[in-house]
């Protein structure tokens, strides 16, 4: 397959505008294009004029296509040393002394990897009862996928690695268990979680104390960016957290401040006082 | 010569010859280098420290959507694909490994390519996989100068040798004829 030109990606994000009203026009253009190019090897559509016609003609498969391209996290346990930040710093400050449910949100869940890591995390510590969980995702096919436990096999090496690195009570196969070629995780973890499908970030619930948000704003461009942050923004309460991935930074484009940035290598910040 | 970018892409043997290359770059280099090498997707610190010790250069490992400038290098973060996106900026990404790889050699050079067309200088190094061989055929493609360590000089032979069996190199080089005409570069 050749490569898909700029106006070709354009006339692809006009057809998911006009027929879905979903808005891709800011996603950033590199990784965008390679999710189209990979989804159009996939599925065998040859070509950018064959996925426009089968997106007007085949309603069934745009939740396949929103699912494509999303870009999963890489494994879980990420950076083992944020999820040791907040098992043994944030959380039992934050958990002490609460009256009613510590509200976290997970954003633009694809395959689940924080949502798990943050269920096993919070299982581990005994904080599950303390926290109610607000996931959203894009397609209900992620959404199935992640109530099935199904996960990637290729990533649970890297994903046992990480977990060890975090130091965890046990082996972090006791979460999963493997048939043919796919690892089912225990999805007594999630039992209480909530995922809910959403377009983008609309409809956010309020009153949020943490958002993980790892590595998804890198998929937007500036303006896009930008806005989603101060979506977010509005759905945290004073002094709640945001945590973003190792190399992302709120203000790409300069002009939001109601964030202070209290963890420099963790990326995590915390929405100011309002004056 | 009018360039706008320089890439440079490694992994095992080529710390050594990029932190030469590094460390004879003037601070007032006219273009941005960016730099792609292989490394422990775990390990997030120490490698830029490295570079960072004899490089006149600034060295970081850039935040997404960060705008390119010259006279700095910008290597790619562990476990992060790095991308050349828009207007001149660096777009980062956890799709998966590529050759198995992230970062991978193959998508930094492409995209470079497709943002710098024939203003790219792009170098492969000595290393131990075959990433960056479709990358630097992309580069050539696209009309950029392409350059590979000479062979006989890496320490690991089978990045080099399978650049050059895809593609017909622009020129063939030790890390001193590298400098050489890096040197010489005015910006584009």
């Amino acid at each position: 397959m050749n490569e898909l030109s700029i106006l070709e990606i354009r006339e692809i994000v006009q057809t998911v505008r006009d027929v879905y009203d979903y808005d891709f026009s800011n996603y950033a253009l590199t990784a965008f294009k390679s999710r189209l190019e990979r989804l159009i090897m996939k599925y065998n559509v040859h070509n950018a004029g064959n996925l426009n016609r089968k997106l007007k003609e085949e309603p069934d498969f745009f939740d396949t296509f929103l699912f494509e391209i999303s870009i999963p996290s890489t494994e879980m346990f990420r950076d083992p040393s944020v999820w040791r930040w907040l098992r043994e710093e944030f959380f039992p400050s934050a958990l002490n002394n609460i009256s009613g449910k510590f509200k976290i949100m997970v954003p633009f869940c694809v395959s689940g990897g924080e949502l798990y890591s943050l269920a096993i995390l919070l299982h581990e510590a005994g904080f599950e009862d303390n926290v109610q969980i607000y996931a959203s995702s894009m397609s209900n096919t992620a959404i199935d996928l992640i109530k099935t436990g199904q996960y990637d096999l290729k990533k649970t090496e890297v994903s046992e690695e990480n977990y060890k690195r975090y130091a965890g009570n046990r082996e972090l196969s006791k979460y999963y268990s493997i048939e043919r070629y796919f690892a089912f995780r225990d999805t007594s973890l999630i039992k209480d979680i909530e995922i809910k499908k959403v377009k983008a970030c609309d409809e956010l619930p309020q009153n949020i104390k943490l958002i993980l948000c790892r590595n998804n704003l890198i998929y937007f461009n500036p303006s896009l960016q930008d806005r989603i942050v101060r979506q977010l923004h509005n759905a945290l309460s004073v002094n709640g957290h945001l945590i973003l991935g190792i190399q992302e930074k709120i203000n790409s484009s300069g002009s939001f401040n109601g964030f202070d940035n209290i963890n420099e290598t963790e990326r995590v910040y915390m929405k100011k006082q309002l004056i | 010569m009018d360039y706008k970018a320089i890439i440079i892409g490694g992994s095992a043997g080529s710390f050594q010859v990029v932190t030469k290359i590094l460390s004879a770059l003037p601070a007032n280099f006219p273009l941005p280098v960016l730099l792609c090498f292989h490394r422990l997707k775990h390990v997030r610190s120490g490698f830029v420290e490295a570079l960072s010790l004899k490089s006149r250069i600034p060295v970081s490992e850039p935040f997404d959507k960060e705008q390119l400038k010259p006279g700095r290098a910008y290597l790619a973060p562990a476990n992060y694909h790095m991308y050349v996106e828009l207007a001149n900026r660096i777009a980062l990404s956890t799709e998966d490994t590529v050759n198995h790889s992230r970062p991978s050699i193959d998508l930094a050079f492409i995209t470079a390519a497709n943002a710098y067309r024939e203003k790219l200088i792009a170098i492969i190094l000595s290393g131990a996989n075959r990433d960056g061989a479709f990358g630097l055929k992309k580069v050539q493609d696209n009309g950029g100068l392409t350059i590979v360590q000479d062979p006989n000089e890496c320490e690991v032979k089978t990045m080099t040798q399978s650049a050059l069996q895809l593609t017909k190199a622009d020129f063939v080089y030790t890390t001193n004829q590298i400098i050489n005409l890096l040197s010489r570069i005015k910006q584009g």
